[in-house]
């Protein structure tokens, strides 16, 4: 195996990463897998980043951002043996939506008792409903070559690039016409119009296209939505497509999980060292200044901050190309979620669904209709919360009740829209007004709601910010919009995890392909420095 | 007993594709017959640019291309205007009153923008590329249009990928900051789409529309096309009877006329009526899926037009009223749930003696005439323009489709949204003007490249057949 070619400058590591969330603790796990000496520099006093389990209330665990695991690439599970170092996935199989009308529309693991469900609400949907999961894992599987590969640049004339892009040409070839025109329709439309070619049913459209929206800057009309309904079918526990699922111990154990993995393989995780810049002498990484003014050497930097953060703050721009700067100025961040984590005294009872039952295992969407949703993100495009927002609910201390003390419970609620740039800003006051217009959506489903919560955590866009450190609270480090996808992901001509500094790398949730508990941009970023020969 | 009579090709409509294939089809010795349900020819659709190779193969000397100058006047809030000059730096200066930023940003955007739009231009006068393709002769083909693009450097690469899928909204905010300025051009963004300017797709229907026109001007060009193709010899044009397609056995026999009940024999049947009016007739003779995808083509109008009395000549030649994105955005906003805008955005162009009038969004409701909802309409309308209400006669989309039969009265047969572009136009995998009827084909707006170039689709359509 070729050695560094800092192996003899008697520096201590080899690779610096910047940031301990997963993707960043991959890319650590790898690097030090091929025999790098490594060292990962977290700013918090935990790992996970935007992944992470806090005990907030003495008993009570969140999971206080990221809060299922769906999409984490199982070659990373079994790369680095992430059960043999803790990681548990339960499944979280139902998704139950509760309508205005007492009704309700339900999927449940056992496809046939789904069949018969939608069937209530619509015969003709019930049958459309097989052939669309099924095209569904089809288109999923189709653009998995095309997450797993390093983006070729289009406007690169080298040979490695244009055999790249002979690959994609190639790859999407072997499509049927039929699966590459559904694909061309998913990477366009809106995710309310693709879903309209399919089924007639509003709240069937409405539970589906909501899971179009999360995590964007878009309602379900706007085109671009119906992407990341794809980019949520790909999840993969197990070999199964589309699985959703929740990790043993909250969010953070799956961070604690690669974290162990790193260490277990030699790198270095040290917490409460915030990164205050990377040092650059002649257009080269040479290490990084820590807030408190120490200074650490080494021959490569990798960044798993977002692309601003990366950029605009810890590398001076004089460093970098003005054209460079602009695009990633230009790069979209937009916050547009938040998050209200709960301390239960008992479980929620909904109209729909009364008293205990199966559904509190599994999901449970404020999502009646969409125009519903598509008004809860009216009020954010013009600067406001949502009055009345989608939500996407579990109760992780149902499926582990290690997550609330006995007979007590957590609830983790995922609220969209609350734009960033809220009009007026964010003030404490504002944060609890959108804490009041969740927990009293949640009572108009589930009356009694308000009286068992114990506690309540709101966490505002401004709040992930500040906390993560995610610029502008978006969740995916940047949005999956079709134009920061893949070779323009985070900038043209800079998506191959290199940066205009030489021997500094991005990894994170910025780079390609993005989003969600995946660690496939830290898995590709760590291969892409060794090719590079870090 | 009804008539029978025979002829080599049939075609349904008279506008400016269906006529711009007759001819081209006459030029390959058919006896072509052109059906028209209206009476008179209708210039209003004469929108767009008329590319120079059909002017050229079908001898159009007496062609006028109306060419504004300003091109564009759009009303500011403390009084006067902005006006948009067919020169670039004049336009420049203009701008400089309301931002000097973006008076320096202008140059440049119309020098990248229209290198983008001659990409398009390129695209527009061929079948679109078939990606699924395996014959040597059509990779080669996509494999020139690559090589053009790359040769025109790397920015239009980048920007190719990158602005196409982007909403106009955010296009423009990347390069300027006067409201004034983004709303005047974002209109052009949202033109026949039932979106706003912030959805994905509304910067390729700027560009779209922006095709043929010189640097710097972005509203398409208004000509005297159809009247032009109309004073053509060289082909039958029969008005003011409707047709329907005739098949049997999985091919067309002809168009049925549904006035007189006279059939017209005919091996070709060329449609340039909008393809779910045309295919349905038919629909029986189709493939359950093909018939499906017809079904799904997303052509909902949102535009009411019409025309303007004025006492006396305008001091523009076209007025447009979206002070901003967000005036636009918010007019988008009443249509998305089925509302008329309460604000709507307001144009004006004077054509061929006559002022016309784009209100959108008025989005199609039932198909059927409401008397209350329209007598509303022509007075905000008119409230805005200053002027009394009789002086506005407008036509909403349900009244467009009584009248013309255009689906849901889109003017386009069909929106220009990414997915219904190019090889998804008009349907996935029937994109070269065929049907899965033998004998059948469409030459409309319905088809590529789409509305708004008057004379493309048929000249493509009818070089396929031939």
């Amino acid at each position: 195996m070729t050695r560094s070619r800092s192996a003899g400058a008697g520096r201590q590591y080899d690779a610096i990463i910047i940031g301990g969330g997963h993707n960043g603790l991959v890319t650590a796990a790898y690097l030090a897998r091929a025999g790098r000496r490594v060292l990962v520099l977290e700013r918090r006093y935990l790992v996970g980043g935007a992944a992470v389990t806090e005990e907030v209330v003495p008993g009570f665990k969140f999971s206080v951002f990221s809060y299922v695991v769906s999409l984490l690439r199982p070659e990373i599970i079994r790369d680095l043996s992430l059960p043999a170092h803790g990681l548990e996935v339960l499944p979280l199989e139902s998704t139950v939506t509760p309508m205005f009308n007492g009704d309700y529309l339900a999927a449940w693991p056992d496809a046939d008792r789904t069949r018969r469900e939608i069937a209530r609400h619509s015969p003709r949907d019930a049958e459309a409903y097989e052939e669309y999961g099924r095209l569904m894992g089809l288109m999923a599987m189709a653009v998995k070559p095309i997450i797993g590969m390093v983006p070729p640049d289009p406007t690169s004339l080298s040979l490695r690039d244009l055999r790249g892009l002979l690959k994609v040409g190639r790859h999407f070839q072997s499509l049927s016409d039929r699966h590459f025109h559904l694909l061309y329709k998913l990477m366009t439309m809106s995710a309310a119009d693709f879903l309209d070619e399919w089924f007639e049913s509003d709240v069937l459209k409405a539970t589906k296209s909501a899971s179009g929206i999360i995590g964007t800057f878009m309602g379900p009309r706007t085109p671009g939505s119906a992407y990341v309904l794809l980019h949520h079918y790909m999840g993969e526990i197990d070999g199964a497509y589309r699985a959703w699922g929740f990790a043993r111990g909250g969010t953070g154990a799956i961070s604690e999980s690669i974290a162990s993995a790193a260490r277990a393989m030699g790198a270095d995780i040290r917490l409460d060292a915030e990164v205050a810049r990377v040092r650059v002498r002649d257009g080269r990484a040479t290490g990084v200044v820590l807030a408190n003014g120490d200074e650490i050497e080494a021959a490569t930097v990798v960044s798993s901050l977002d692309p601003r953060r990366t950029f605009l703050t810890l590398v001076a721009e004089s460093d970098l190309p003005d054209e460079f700067v602009a695009d990633v100025r230009r790069f979209k961040i937009r916050g547009s979620s938040g998050k209200v984590n709960l301390a239960l005294s008992g479980l929620p009872d909904f109209t729909c669904m009364p008293g205990v039952g199966p559904h509190l295992r599994g999901a449970m969407s404020i999502s009646p209709s969409l125009e519903y949703v598509e008004r809860a993100y009216d009020d954010a495009k013009y600067g406001s919360f949502s009055r009345q927002p989608y939500m996407d609910m579990i109760l992780p201390s149902v499926i582990d009740p290690g997550m609330a003390p006995p007979g007590k419970h957590v609830m983790s609620v995922f609220v969209q829209y609350a734009p960033y740039n809220l009009n007026g800003g964010w003030t404490d006051a504002k944060r609890e007004a959108f804490g009041d217009a969740v927990v009293n959506t949640i009572e108009s489903f589930a009356p009694g709601f308000k009286s068992k919560i114990l506690h309540r955590q709101v966490i505002t866009p401004l709040d992930i910010e500040r906390i993560t450190g995610l610029s502008e609270g978006n969740i995916f480090a940047g949005e999956l919009a079709l134009h920061q996808l893949f070779f323009l992901r985070p900038a043209p001509g800079w998506a191959k995890f290199a940066t205009p500094v030489r021997d500094f790398y991005q990894c994170g949730s910025g780079t390609h392909p993005g989003g969600g508990i995946m660690g496939a941009s830290g898995r590709l970023a760590a291969m892409r420095m060794l090719k590079d020969g870090t | 007993m009804s008539r029978e009579s025979y002829c080599d090709a049939v075609v349904i409509g008279a506008g400016a594709n269906g006529l711009a294939a007759a001819h081209y089809l006459a030029r390959t010795g058919k006896r072509v017959t052109v059906v028209e349900q209206r009476q008179t020819a209708d210039p209003s659709a004469d929108i767009g640019w008329v590319p120079a190779r059909v002017v050229r193969d079908l001898g159009m000397r007496d062609l006028r291309l109306e060419e504004p100058d300003p091109w564009l006047t759009a009303p500011l809030s403390g009084g006067g205007a902005l006006e948009l000059s067919r020169d670039v730096s004049r336009s420049a200066d203009a701008i400089r009153r309301v931002s000097p930023a973006d008076a320096a940003q202008w140059p440049e955007f119309c020098a990248r923008l229209s290198t983008l739009a001659g990409v398009l231009e390129k695209l527009y006068l061929a079948p679109p590329p078939d990606i699924e393709t395996r014959d040597p002769r059509e990779l080669a083909r996509i494999g020139g249009l690559g090589l053009y693009v790359r040769r025109l450097g790397k920015q239009a690469v980048i920007d190719l990928a990158r602005i196409l899928p982007m909403s106009i909204a955010e296009l423009l905010d990347d390069w300027f900051a006067s409201d004034v300025l983004k709303g005047a051009l974002g209109a052009l963004g949202i033109w026949h789409l039932k979106q706003g300017p912030r959805s994905g797709g509304t910067a390729f229907n700027f560009l779209h529309h922006h095709a043929g026109s010189p640097a710097g001007v972005f509203r398409p060009a208004r000509s005297n096309i159809t009247k032009v193709l109309e004073g053509m010899k060289g082909v039958d044009v029969r008005r003011g009877n409707r047709a329907t397609v005739l098949a049997k056995n999985g091919r067309a026999t002809g168009v049925v006329l549904e006035k007189t009940g006279e059939t017209i024999l005919s091996p070709l049947v060329v449609s340039s009526a909008d393809p779910r009016a045309t295919l349905n007739p038919v629909a029986i003779e189709l493939d359950p899926e093909f018939a499906r995808a017809v079904d799904n083509i997303k052509a909902r109008g949102v535009v009411a037009r019409g025309t303007l009395t004025l006492e006396g000549p305008p001091n523009y030649a076209n007025l447009c009223i979206a002070p901003s994105l967000e005036y636009l955005e918010r007019a988008y906003d009443d249509a998305k749930y089925g509302r008329d805008s309460a604000a709507p955005y307001v144009e004006v162009q004077k054509t061929n003696g006559r002022l016309e009038l784009h209100v959108q969004y008025v989005p199609y409701t039932d198909g059927t005439a409401n008397v209350p909802r329209h007598q509303a309409l022509q007075q905000k309308v008119a409230q805005l323009l200053g002027v009394q209400t009789s002086q506005v006669k407008l036509q909403s989309p349900d009244e467009e489709e009584l009248q013309r039969g255009a689906t849901e009265g889109h003017l386009y047969h069909g929106e220009l949204t990414l997915d219904q572009i190019l090889f998804m136009r008009p349907v996935p995998g029937w994109s070269r003007y065929r049907t899965p009827i033998a004998g059948l084909y469409l030459c409309g707006s319905g088809t590529h490249p789409g509305g708004g170039i008057p004379g493309a689709a048929g000249r493509n359509a009818a070089r396929e057949i031939a």
